[in-house]
């Protein structure tokens, strides 16, 4: 009964085959062959998937290639760190470069005041009533047709209770009502998984922002407490305003980037 | 307390987990939606994928969750194995994290499911379910490490050897290099690997020999080094973990010439550190390598240093000498160890409860004496007095035997012995008889009767007797007694048989015949005389129903007919009478409307125009007809039908149209049929046979309407 190692045991034993590197050459050499048949013979969405991986993998190839050329390429040395100390006449092209920068942060913070005003998506697609709304028949005999379901997603505050049925008019199911968002930290490249506090404004109209409609553009308010931010004063930051990004009706979730300006 | 399973099925990585799931939602869930059907089911359609996607899941992770074994249920030493192999921590992490992903995947599947039930079109429908599958495969992506973790495990685990921890077990322990492997390799066929070199073995090996016709185990375990627990690396606890769970004895193998590197006083030093393992077990100190260096060699010392472990265990531990070199001593090493653990096994049952339960059972049966007769053993006089000669094969006087004389002729092969000559029979002619075994197709063993010349004889006898009384004497005097009377009978016998013969194969041909188109009684071409004669056939008078059918007829005003008709014989008149009948019947339920004093000119209108041809006319008889004059049925109650013919009669003949005479119609109707002779004979199809033209006109298989199951077309 072989137990153990029992593979390495044999070959330390009795060594490999004669021809196993040999073999082994052939195999990897073969490997190429393999792979061009069979990405020949799929079709359809294996035939996709494969050309997908393929190609990431090409693409890796080449970086790889190309790092190493760069490495085995003798380039001039650059000014940037030299080993000797520079000569006073060549210091002002480093100088250059500085002010290019400078005028990289000029530039960036006029875009940051521009950003002031301006939020991550500007334009959204309008949605129409017929398309947020669904008209519910009422009545014995279902004659009616003043009651609408709203068919996005919603954010309902918490003290939220429903009217009688004869005066409400707009149903918001509770499959569709959301809590948290998940947003993202601009600056810290992060997200976060968030209660929603309000929504502030919905591009759409105004009848959305009172309802609580949660669609594309939407500015929301969000409790950041976690993130434990400050005001220039010190004091804790708790509520912030994030913008929806996605379409929370086709993603079952709602993601969204937190507005630093505000 | 189970063991660990023979095989656990392979764990997929992470992709490869993603790939069999999605792949298999997509082979064995609908492809095809279009945006026009009904909501309802474009939803189901979406929420099916969703669900079956989640149940692969499930009963993926379900699979690894319950192939790998659960530390807690196995046995403490497969338990602590394990532990000391993959960390029992991290293990269970591993696992309770896919347990996690499973009821996350879980509640991903139910939130979408019930989004997707708001879907409004196919298109969100399809978004909902995309976002859904997406969340899943990262979830499932999550999983990577500890994937790849329990596959390690898997792998490693089925290389594991099977041990049982519960059988008779010899457990070889000692610092690294003092013989240990060789050991093993000596008394088992487990072929474990010797190098002079320390930690040649790095786990545990098992081996398996017969000793007493019992089946023992014997355990190889990796050396141990004399330092704390704490400090003992993954190799040496496993030989810690199997000496501390196995119940089994101990073979503790020492090396006095220190070959392996570690002085005798270290040795000692470590028997004493690791001897807590060794309570309740029998223990045996196996001094080897005694070829280059005995005990009795040691200065006096160290050896008392090394039999002090024997004398402070008080009788517990045995010493033994060996060396795997030589050999000498192994098996006494291998015997002393089993029978002292043997020894402990029992005794330590006998110390059990379970034991009584045993024995309460065990009953010895002692028969008692039913009287004072000896009963002694029987034993043939020629053997008890050792008269019997033994059997010698070059003893000149002892008995042929049949090989004896195969020999002589040749030996086996060549010369065969005769079978025959040792047939007991009641008369040794008939040994050398040739019997066939099958004589004319029959197996004669299945007619083979001891008694069968008894019985001829007494059938001969019975014959003679009954010849003697006459019995079969005069037979052949009576053949010219038959009289008239007699043959008269056997005329009568004769006809009803045949009679019967004959409704018997009607019957059958009725059967025979069902599939048959049939004439219909009504235009069955019957007779007057034929019913005449059926009439006499069966013995009854037609005259007097004959003679009434004439009166009919005469009555119908057919006298004329009969007088124009002078020359033809009777039959042929009777003929023309039904006919004539039937015509007027035809002419008249024509003309119900009509009034009756009409019939008459009508009737001769349509004989006129009949003229010529031979009229083929139906049923004289029709129902109504019947009503008026009932005397037309005859006595057994049938209805006196005549000949049968179309219903309709055209008004004019064409097949006889616009030709000359009878001559020139015989003879076209000679050609027609020569005509079609050919055609006939090859059974071809002709103008007037059925025919499709096209089976499948594309007009009606072909366009956007499917198979066409609308009635209208
Ligand atoms: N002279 C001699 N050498 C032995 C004897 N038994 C084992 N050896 C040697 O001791 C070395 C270690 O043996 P091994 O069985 O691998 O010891 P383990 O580490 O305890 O399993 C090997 O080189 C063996 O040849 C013996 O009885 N006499
Ligand atoms: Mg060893």
């Amino acid at each position: 009964m072989p137990q153990n190692e029992y593979i390495e045991e044999h070959q330390r034993r009795h060594g490999k085959r004669l021809d196993h590197e040999e073999r082994m050459r052939k195999r990897a050499a073969r490997e190429v062959h393999k792979a061009s048949a069979v990405a020949q013979k799929t079709i359809g969405l294996k035939a996709k998937m494969l050309n997908k991986k393929r190609r990431a993998e090409k693409i890796q190839m080449k970086k790889t290639l190309k790092a190493h050329e760069e490495r085995d390429v003798k380039k001039a040395t650059t000014s940037s760190d030299p080993d000797t100390a520079l000569p006073t006449y060549l210091l002002d092209r480093e100088g250059q470069k500085d002010a290019k920068a400078l005028s990289s942060a000029v530039k960036e913070r006029r875009k940051d005041k521009a950003a002031r005003y301006s939020v991550p998506l500007p334009q959204v697609r309008g949605i129409a009533e017929d398309e947020a709304f669904k008209v519910i028949k009422t009545g014995k005999r279902k004659q009616k047709g003043w009651k609408r379901m709203v068919t996005k997603p919603t954010f309902v505050g918490e003290s939220f209770t429903r009217k009688p049925p004869k005066l409400e008019r707009f149903v918001r199911p509770m499959g569709l009502r959301y809590k948290k968002a998940h947003i993202t930290h601009p600056e810290l490249k992060a997200s976060f998984n968030l209660p929603i506090v309000s929504v502030k404004k919905n591009p759409q109209s105004p009848l959305y922002t009172q309802l609580g409609v949660l669609t594309k553009g939407t500015i929301i308010e969000v409790n950041v407490s976690e993130l434990g931010m400050t005001t220039t004063t010190g004091k804790v930051v708790w509520g912030k305003y994030a913008q929806v990004t996605n379409n929370p009706e086709n993603d079952g979730c709602v993601n969204g980037v937190l507005l630093m300006s505000s | 307390m189970s063991g660990i399973k023979a095989s656990i099925a392979p764990v997929p990585t992470a992709n490869d987990f993603l790939d069999i799931v999605l792949s298999k939602t997509q082979r064995k869930t609908p492809t095809v939606v279009h945006p026009g059907w009904k909501i309802t089911r474009i939803r189901s359609f979406y929420s099916r994928k969703v669900m079956f996607t989640k149940d692969t899941f499930n009963e993926k992770l379900d699979a690894i969750l319950s192939d790998f074994p659960i530390m807690d249920n196995l046995h403490p030493f497969i338990s602590s194995l394990l532990n000391v192999l993959y960390d029992k921590n991290h293990y269970k992490l591993a696992l309770g994290q896919l347990n996690t992903a499973r009821h996350l995947i879980e509640q991903v599947a139910k939130d979408y499911v019930r989004l997707i039930k708001f879907g409004d079109s196919l298109y969100r429908c399809k978004q909902l379910k995309r976002a859904a599958m997406g969340r899943m495969a990262t979830i499932m992506r999550r999983q990577k490490d500890p994937l790849a973790y329990l596959e390690q495990v898997r792998q490693h685990m089925s290389r594991l050897p099977s041990i049982d921890p519960s059988t008779r077990t010899l457990l070889i322990c000692g610092y690294p290099n003092v013989g240990k492997s060789s050991f093993i390799n000596k008394v088992t066929r487990a072929d474990v690997d010797v190098q002079p070199y320390a930690f040649t073995t790095k786990s545990l090996f098992v081996g398996h020999m017969d000793y007493k016709y019992l089946r023992w185990q014997v355990i190889d375990t990796p050396g141990i080094l004399d330092h704390p627990l704490e400090e003992m690396n993954t190799i040496e606890m496993q030989s810690i973990t199997a000496l501390a769970h196995l119940r089994s004895a101990v073979l503790y193998f020492m090396d006095l010439s220190e070959q392996c590197g570690y002085t005798i006083e270290a040795q000692v030093q470590l028997f004493n550190s690791i001897k807590p393992l060794f309570a309740n077990k029998p223990t045996i100190l196996a001094i080897n390598k005694i070829d280059v260096m005995r005990l009795d060699q040691l200065d006096p010392e160290r050896a008392a240093l090394v039999r002090s472990i024997v004398e402070e265990s008080e009788g517990k531990v045995k010493m033994v000498e060996l060396s795997t070199y030589t050999e000498e001593g192994v098996m006494d090493v291998r015997n002393l160890a089993c029978d002292t653990l043997l020894a402990s096994r029992i005794e330590t049952k006998m110390k059990g409860t379970k034991i009584n339960s045993v024995l309460n059972r065990v009953h010895v049966a002692q028969p008692k004496a039913r009287d004072d007769v000896e009963r002694k053993p029987f034993v043939p006089e020629a053997i008890a007095s050792g008269e019997r000669k033994k059997f010698d094969l070059n003893d000149p006087e002892r008995r042929r035997t049949e090989k004896d004389e195969q020999e002589e002729n040749g030996g086996a092969g060549v010369f065969n012995i005769d079978l025959k000559r040792n047939y007991m029979l009641e008369n040794d002619e008939w040994k050398y008889d040739v019997i066939p075994e099958i004589h004319e197709g029959k197996n004669i063993a299945d007619f083979v009767d001891p008694d069968i010349l008894e019985k001829l004889e007494a059938l001969e006898r019975e014959e003679e007797k009954l010849e003697a009384e006459g019995f079969y004497g005069d037979s052949d005097d009576e053949g010219s007694m038959l009289d008239e009377e007699e043959e008269a009978i056997r005329s009568a016998a004769a006809a009803i048989r045949s009679r019967q013969e004959r409704a018997k194969a009607l019957s059958q041909d009725k059967n025979k015949n069902k599939h048959l188109s049939q004439v219909p009684r009504k235009f069955q071409n019957r007779t007057l005389s034929q019913m005449a004669e059926r009439m006499t056939a069966i013995g009854v008078d037609p005259s007097s129903v004959m003679a009434r059918a004439e009166l009919l007829a005469k009555a119908k005003g057919l006298s004329g007919k009969r007088k124009r008709g002078g020359d033809e014989d009777d039959e042929e008149q009777m003929d023309e009478v039904d006919s004539e009948e039937a015509w007027e019947d035809e002419a008249e339920e024509s003309m119900d409307v009509d009034e009756d004093e009409d019939a008459g000119s009508s009737r001769r209108k349509a004989r006129k125009s009949n003229e010529g041809s031979r009229a083929i006319v139906s049923s004289g008889v029709t129902t109504r007809l019947r009503s008026s004059t009932t005397a037309l049925t005859n006595k057994s109650g049938g209805r006196i039908s005549a000949r049968a013919g179309p219903a309709r009669v055209p008004a004019r003949d064409r097949s006889s149209m616009g030709l000359r005479n009878s001559e020139q119609r015989d003879k076209s109707i000679r050609l027609h049929e020569l005509s079609i002779r050919d055609r006939n004979r090859e059974a071809k199809a002709g103008e007037s046979d059925r025919k499709i033209k096209e089976k499948k006109p594309k007009w009606l298989f072909a366009g956007k309407r499917g198979k066409g199951t609308a009635s209208h077309r």
